[in-house]
């Protein structure tokens, strides 16, 4: 019996290794969040003060740190200017260290200052923040630096690091987030950002992380060694937005973002499912530079949180193919058929 | 006369007596607020700056407690607590990197640079906008 017993509290461990928000179920973070919420407006003038206000109240580490991701989220809003300043100057100096060097050194100011006096910032502010807040809590955080794929990036041609996010150290165990990309979404035609906070980016699955997230440090992939793809398996992902993690555990097939198929030939997708859905709830988004539709795919197989489907291409042509899941955008796919 | 010169003689030497008793008491008085003085609480001041010269709204903090000081104008501050030898001070400014100081006997004034943390500055935005193929054959 006390061997059965043993048997079972391995094999529960050895579960939760692949867990991960999912370790945390049996805290439901309102009280974090509430707090949070009821320092809205807060300045960034006192961060011992800040910190101590956001987490006093909280007993657990997920708890405190929840309240301090939950806060910078939803008060510091993304500068679209100031990331397509440091975005052309980058690209001006990559060539030239001294340059480069010296213009990291100067927008280091005025981005400091701008969060300071403005709320306002771009990645490494808010992870900088996040990392800062935890640091007076007491609580082990890091600022991971690295690639981010997004749609309206080069995706085929990352060629410097262009995003931050953080890992934490909760109960004894590190877990991935990234505060810029739940806080909300910029408008690149207004420049106006919406705060909408995502709860998907926090404590997300290391292995749909790793789609669109590729750290320089190799030790922040928080997978096996045999899970880590290399840069150019990385760049020939698909995109995924951030609603696929509002949606999505995992995300399976089709693994690469560019499939080239015979007429009549089909594409596998398949996907692991935060909670289960109705076949009704997913659509395919088809453009193929003519026109846009949206069809809902034949034979879908939906079991508890597996969502399967394939999809016949007849006609030649190159389609840009969408997932949506209830009107949410989760990721792309581009397919040309040709005989 | 005897007797006189006798109540003389016991009066200086209780008078001598006293100024011993008393200059002892003094020095033994001396030493023990030498020895205290390292052990006393007393008013921490001092200066913060920054590569560029003095630092306004750095924050000040005791270890472990929520008592803290800003900088004025000047960098300066004055600790709102007195300190003894052992406490630590927090100095810290957003985008520098956070500082200890440990208050020792002869500390009554701090001067501090604190240096920039230098982490490079990168940000992508992440959008709903749909992925677009570029199609140049469409457009002829």
């Amino acid at each position: 019996m006390r061997r059965l017993f043993s048997i079972l509290l391995l094999f529960l461990s050895l579960k939760s290794v692949d867990a991960q928000i999912v370790d945390f179920n049996h805290l439901n973070f309102k009280k974090a969040d509430s707090i949070a919420l009821a320092l809205k407006g807060e300045s960034l003038t006192n961060l011992p003060e800040l910190s101590y206000k956001l987490t006093n109240q909280l007993t657990t580490e997920a708890e405190r740190f929840r309240a301090i991701y939950r806060w910078v989220c939803d008060n510091i809003a993304n500068d679209y200017t100031l990331y397509l300043k440091n975005d052309r100057q980058r690209r001006r100096f990559k060539d030239d260290s001294l340059k480069f060097s010296a213009w990291n050194t100067k927008f280091r100011s005025e981005l400091f200052g701008t969060l300071l006096k403005k709320k306002r910032t771009i990645c490494t502010g808010y992870a900088y923040l996040v990392k800062t807040l935890s640091d007076f809590a007491d609580l082990e955080c890091e600022i991971v630096q690295g690639f981010g794929r997004v749609s309206t990036t080069n995706v085929e041609t990352l060629d410097l690091p262009n995003h931050s996010w953080n890992a934490v150290k909760l109960k004894n165990k590190w877990y991935l987030c990234d505060p810029t990309w739940a806080s909300g979404i910029p408008n690149p035609t207004t420049n106006r950002f919406r705060f909408q906070y995502n709860d998907g980016f926090f404590l997300a699955n290391p292995k749909l992380f790793a789609v669109n997230h590729f750290p320089i440090d190799r030790r922040w992939w928080l997978l096996d060694d045999e899970d880590i793809p290399s840069f150019e398996t990385f760049l020939k992902s698909p995109v995924l937005y951030g609603n696929a993690y509002k949606n999505l555990e995992n995300h399976y097939e089709p693994q690469q973002m560019h499939h080239t198929i015979k007429p009549y030939k089909t594409l596998a997708f398949n996907y692991l499912l935060k909670k289960t859905i109705q076949p009704e709830q997913v659509k395919l988004g088809f453009d193929n530079g003519f026109s846009e539709w949206k069809e809902q795919p034949t034979s879908i197989s939906i079991k508890d949180k597996s969502l399967e489907f394939e999809h016949q291409f007849n006609q030649t042509g190159f389609y840009d193919v969408h997932l949506y899941i209830d009107n949410d955008l989760i990721s792309t796919y581009t397919v040309e058929v040709k005989k | 006369m005897n007797t006189q010169t006798l109540t003389q003689g016991k009066t200086l030497k209780t008078f001598g007596f006293v100024i011993v008793f008393m200059m002892t008491l003094f020095t033994v008085n001396t030493a023990f607020g030498q020895t205290t003085e390292a052990a006393q609480e007393r008013t921490i001041k001092g200066l913060v700056s920054n590569e560029d010269g003095p630092l306004p709204g750095a924050n000040i903090t005791l270890d472990a407690t929520r008592v803290g000081a800003v900088t004025d104008n000047e960098g300066k501050f004055t600790f709102p607590k007195k300190l003894k030898t052992g406490d630590v001070l927090v100095f810290s400014y957003l985008g520098y990197v956070t500082q200890k100081v440990a208050i020792t006997d002869k500390t009554s004034f701090i001067t501090l640079e604190l240096t920039p943390d230098m982490v490079e500055m990168i940000g992508a935005i992440d959008t709903n906008k749909p992925y677009k193929s570029k199609r140049k054959k469409n457009k002829l």
